[in-house]
């Protein structure tokens, strides 16, 4: 499918779903207040760790909220992009509901991702941006045009990574009954990664959360690029990493179709 | 009085049922204790004491704070409220000849002793995993006094989950509210941290409300410290525990009347 025909219909699903959000007012910003309580609590845990102490693990103050606001930024953006929609799928494939979308002409998963965005996460975008600004205000480094664009392209790359990872773990009901237990262990790896970064991982935790579940690079590579000590194999490292993930999500996807049994029909 | 033991009896049998998932969130409480094991690891690489705790220290804290934490089960006591009220099937409670809240109360108690015992394994297995020093305190007094603050701590969070869930008569999805009271209340027991390294105006201040007390408390009192708190501890706990107990009378009694039993 052309690009442009892909924006099209994202924008098409995104005036569909604003209207169908305005009905429910009280919870059209809920996303906003809950993850940001989330992070904000963060803030505040290693706003008093570091009252305590100069650095963790060479990390100082300014680069931890730096950490802290690319995880924000990138969670923000897919809870407005596609989380909503991509939580919905072992539901749909459990109920049979599926069949509505395979035989639409329009590529299901494409479909499934984007048919949910959710506006009200747009303000924790701007609260992430926000944070950002603060603390690279903090780290008394000089930031040129390349930085911002090369930063900005590693959290593009790593809100990809999100979304394969996000795909994958929800593509594996098409060959199981139950998986709410993935589903938790996503849930348990993505808050600890988001409060440790990923250079804190030592040996086969190290293996684990840079290959594995590379939640572990998420922030951490974008953060390591702005701050100027991401290396040339780190950079490539995290670019090879996604466009793997991203092979294997539609293979695996693919396969998952084929195992699909229409539990409804 | 054993209509409500019953209850709690049925509840914990219940969770039979449900053997994998009980055991996959016993294993997810290594999270907590993993996330304190690399980030204080990378901390006291540097120095040995931060705030009066040393790395053995800390990771006891963490093991015996995920413990208490993990037995609090109200969380999904009050989103389940709201839903039932959301969709209808809060009217069986009302016909129930049981105080509502009591129902609710056994429940939880039900669901928490059974979880009691693999907790208890989980810890000794994190303690052996992570090969820590256990720091835990043999004086009798300060553990009956923890034991004592549990309990208070877990009826306070009961009434405080019951709370919001009965709120959903007023704005039917308290999800909301449930998700964001989460996200603070984890911080504020001392579950990310030890309140110990926040600043004393502000742990003073902690001090009056119930919170403090749920979790950090205790835990602080297992490891042997902060023993002079343990009288006040009580008395607030127990302040709270009567006030939220009037709160939520007063709350039911207003808002009970909202209450359309939709879907039946």
């Amino acid at each position: 499918m052309r690009i442009t025909r892909q924006l099209k219909i994202i924008y098409m699903l995104l005036k569909m779903k604003l209207s169908r959000n305005m009905a429910f007012r009280f919870s059209f910003f809920g996303v906003f207040f809950v993850d940001g309580s989330l992070f904000l609590i963060q803030l505040l845990m290693f706003s008093t760790i570091y009252s305590q102490v100069g650095s963790i693990g060479g990390w100082d103050r300014s680069q931890m909220l730096f950490f802290i606001g690319t995880f924000s930024l990138i969670n923000a953006l897919n809870m407005f992009l596609y989380f909503f929609g991509v939580i919905s799928i072992p539901g749909k494939i459990k109920s049979g509901e599926l069949d509505l979308y395979i035989t639409k002409p329009v590529n299901s998963l494409f479909h499934l991702s984007f048919e949910s965005m959710d506006i009200g996460s747009l303000p924790l975008v701007f609260a992430s941006i926000g944070i950002l600004v603060y603390a690279a205000s903090g780290m008394h480094k000089q930031i040129t045009i390349l930085t911002i664009i090369g930063y900005a392209f590693l959290v593009f790359m790593m809100l990809v990574l999100y979304y394969d990872m996000e795909v994958i773990l929800r593509t594996i009901p098409f060959f199981v009954i139950q998986a709410s237990s993935i589903e938790r262990l996503e849930g348990e790896v993505i808050t600890l990664c988001m409060k440790i970064p990923g250079t804190l991982f030592k040996g086969a935790f190290k293996f684990l959360f840079y290959l594995v579940l590379p939640y572990g690079i998420m922030a951490t590579v974008p953060t390591q690029f702005f701050a100027g000590t991401l290396t040339l194999v780190g950079f490539v490292y995290s670019i090879l990493i996604a466009i793997a993930f991203t092979a294997f999500t539609f293979a695996f996807w693919k396969l998952g179709l084929k195992c699909y049994k229409s539990a409804s029909s | 009085m054993k209509k409500y033991f019953e209850t709690a009896k049925v509840l914990f049998k219940a969770q039979l049922v449900y053997r994998f998932d009980t055991i996959t969130s016993i294993i997810f409480t290594i999270s907590k204790v993993f996330l304190a094991y690399v980030l204080w690891g990378a901390i006291f690489g540097k120095q040995s004491v931060v705030s009066g705790f040393t790395f053995n220290s800390m990771l006891s804290y963490y093991i015996i704070s995920s413990f208490i934490n993990q037995l609090d089960q109200s969380s999904s006591t009050g989103w389940q409220i709201s839903n039932e009220i959301r969709n209808g099937g809060f009217s069986k409670y009302i016909i129930k000849p049981m105080n509502i809240f009591g129902y609710f109360t056994a429940q939880t108690a039900g669901v928490s002793a059974f979880l009691l015992f693999f907790n208890l394994t989980a810890a000794v297995i994190w303690i052996f995993i992570f090969r820590v020093d256990f720091a835990i305190t043999s004086n009798g007094w300060y553990i009956q006094s923890a034991s004592v603050l549990i309990l208070l701590g877990l009826l306070f969070m009961m009434q405080l989950n019951y709370f919001i869930g009965i709120l959903a008569f007023k704005f039917l999805d308290t999800g909301i509210f449930m998700m964001i009271k989460d996200n603070i209340v984890q911080f504020i027991i001392g579950s990310l941290i030890p309140l110990a390294l926040l600043p004393s105006g502000i742990i003073k201040t902690m001090t009056f409300f119930p919170f403090y007390y749920v979790s950090y408390l205790p835990t602080m009192l297992l490891l042997g410290r902060n023993g002079n708190e343990i009288f006040s501890g009580i008395v607030i706990l127990l302040f709270w525990n009567a006030a939220f107990g009037l709160l939520i009378s007063i709350t039911y009694k207003r808002l009970k009347s909202r209450y359309d039993g939709v879907g039946i």
